[in-house]
């Protein structure tokens, strides 16, 4: 039990920038909160959507999405897309991704040789 | 129409984030709730409310979150500086509010009882002061988005490893409020006793003609004594010369003392009247000042002795 409580925060550490990165790819198709949130449960990243909704607002405020409310549907939602900003922000974290995968490539078979 | 569970909710949420964004987040919070709501189709929808509002969690940590509002006192940037300087505080200023109270309420003639209680709440009280304020600043801080220019830490702020020492802090400390004390009551007797005379006045216990002379010399080898204690805290160790030196003060105390016993010219005529003592009750407390003289006397001297003997047994 005891174990499992610590990889779970291990796991969640792990996880904690991912869902940003997760976040800006997604919304290169624009949406609303709430299918953002199953479309990134449907892709395996288990947020909470009270974790999901201010950080959408954060990543607004720094000008890494825009949004819009669509009035068009019986109830008004309020759409995000990635910005031209939060586009290269994503590529510059997508860059470190890929070099911290690299890196623990090259750490394990390292270990292994 | 009734307030349903979601109005509460967002609500709740909104009275708790800045004005200017209150309305958007309100609407946004809501549609999304709703959104929510509806996917859960397989329960009916106060229980899916339910359920959605459960999950979404304590509407205050949303809102913190929202506003970027931190949901601690003090965090992990400030933390350290505060408990370090509220350490710092608490060594003296509680301390030394008592010692002021003690002292005036003692020279206003109060009882000594008085004094003391009134100096133990002056020097909680005080305590207490320092912990809220503390705290208060460093809360205020936390919020407030200013870099207060506190000093950082530096490698020079590193604290002494405990180096072999046998005259650790408490004992000089411990020796140093012994003097004092013992200086306080030397002076004190003469003015407040607990004898008093025929007329109703406080009798001195030891005789006031001494102050022409034995007193202030005993009151001189104090103030000798109190410097050696700092001389051998310094020292961190018992070597040749603070031997001599303490056996040398220890003599130069207790040789007077049993000196003016031997005489009887050291108590007060009148305080040993007073107490209804006879001749040879006196001559019995006389020779037994002297004999305790001499003990400590011995006692110090082969304590000290003793000490320097292992502390040379040690490093040889």
């Amino acid at each position: 039990m005891e174990a499992d409580d610590v990889v779970k925060t291990h796991l969640q550490e792990l996880r904690r920038g991912t869902v940003v990165v997760a976040s800006l790819t997604a919304l290169r198709e624009p949406g609303h909160g709430y299918a953002l949130l199953q479309t990134l449960a449907g892709y395996g990243f288990a947020v909470d959507a009270n974790t999901l909704y201010p950080l959408l607002r954060r990543l607004e405020d720094q000008g890494l999405l825009l949004s819009e409310w669509n009035t068009d549907e019986s109830r008004p939602r309020k759409i995000y897309r990635t910005s031209l900003r939060g586009e290269s922000v994503l590529a510059v974290l997508l860059e470190d991704m890929a070099a911290i995968t690299s890196s623990i490539d090259r750490l394990t078979q390292g270990e292994r040789s | 129409m009734t307030t349903t569970l979601t109005d509460r909710y967002v609500h709740a949420v909104q009275r708790s984030v800045p004005e200017a964004r209150r309305e958007e987040i309100g609407r946004e919070l809501r549609s999304s709730i709703d959104d929510m709501v509806d996917a859960r189709d397989d329960l009916d929808r106060d229980e899916a409310e339910r359920v959605v509002l459960t999950d979404l969690g304590d509407p205050g940590v949303l809102a913190a979150q929202y506003a970027d509002r931190p949901l601690h006192l003090i965090g992990p940037r400030y933390f350290l500086t505060y408990w370090r300087l509220m350490l710092r505080l608490l060594t003296w200023i509680p301390g030394a509010v008592a010692l002021v109270v003690l002292t005036v309420v003692m020279i206003r003639n109060d009882s000594s009882a008085d004094a003391v209680g009134a100096a133990v709440s002056a020097g909680f009280q005080a305590a207490v002061q320092v912990v809220f304020w503390t705290t208060v600043v460093f809360a205020v801080l936390e919020r407030v988005d200013v870099d207060p220019g506190l000093p950082g830490w530096t490698v020079d702020a590193l604290p002494d490893a405990p180096d072999e020492r046998d005259i650790s802090l408490v004992d000089t400390v411990t020796a140093l409020v012994f003097i004092g004390l013992f200086g306080v009551v030397l002076v004190v007797q003469n003015f407040r006793s607990w004898v008093q005379g025929p007329d109703g006045e406080d009798v001195a216990v030891l005789d006031p003609a001494l102050w022409s002379g034995w007193l202030p010399l005993l009151l001189a080898v104090l103030v000798a004594n109190a410097a050696l204690e700092v001389w051998k805290h310094r020292e961190g160790r018992w070597t040749g010369p603070i031997v001599a030196a303490t056996s040398v003060v220890s003599l130069a105390f207790a040789l007077p003392f049993a000196w003016l016993a031997w005489r009887d010219s050291l108590l007060n005529p009148e305080f040993v009247d007073a107490v209804g003592m006879n001749e040879r009750v006196l001559g019995y407390v006389n020779d037994g000042i002297v004999a305790g003289a001499v003990v400590i006397v011995l006692i110090e001297v082969v304590d000290a002795l003793w000490k320097l003997r292992r502390r040379r047994l040690a490093s040889a």
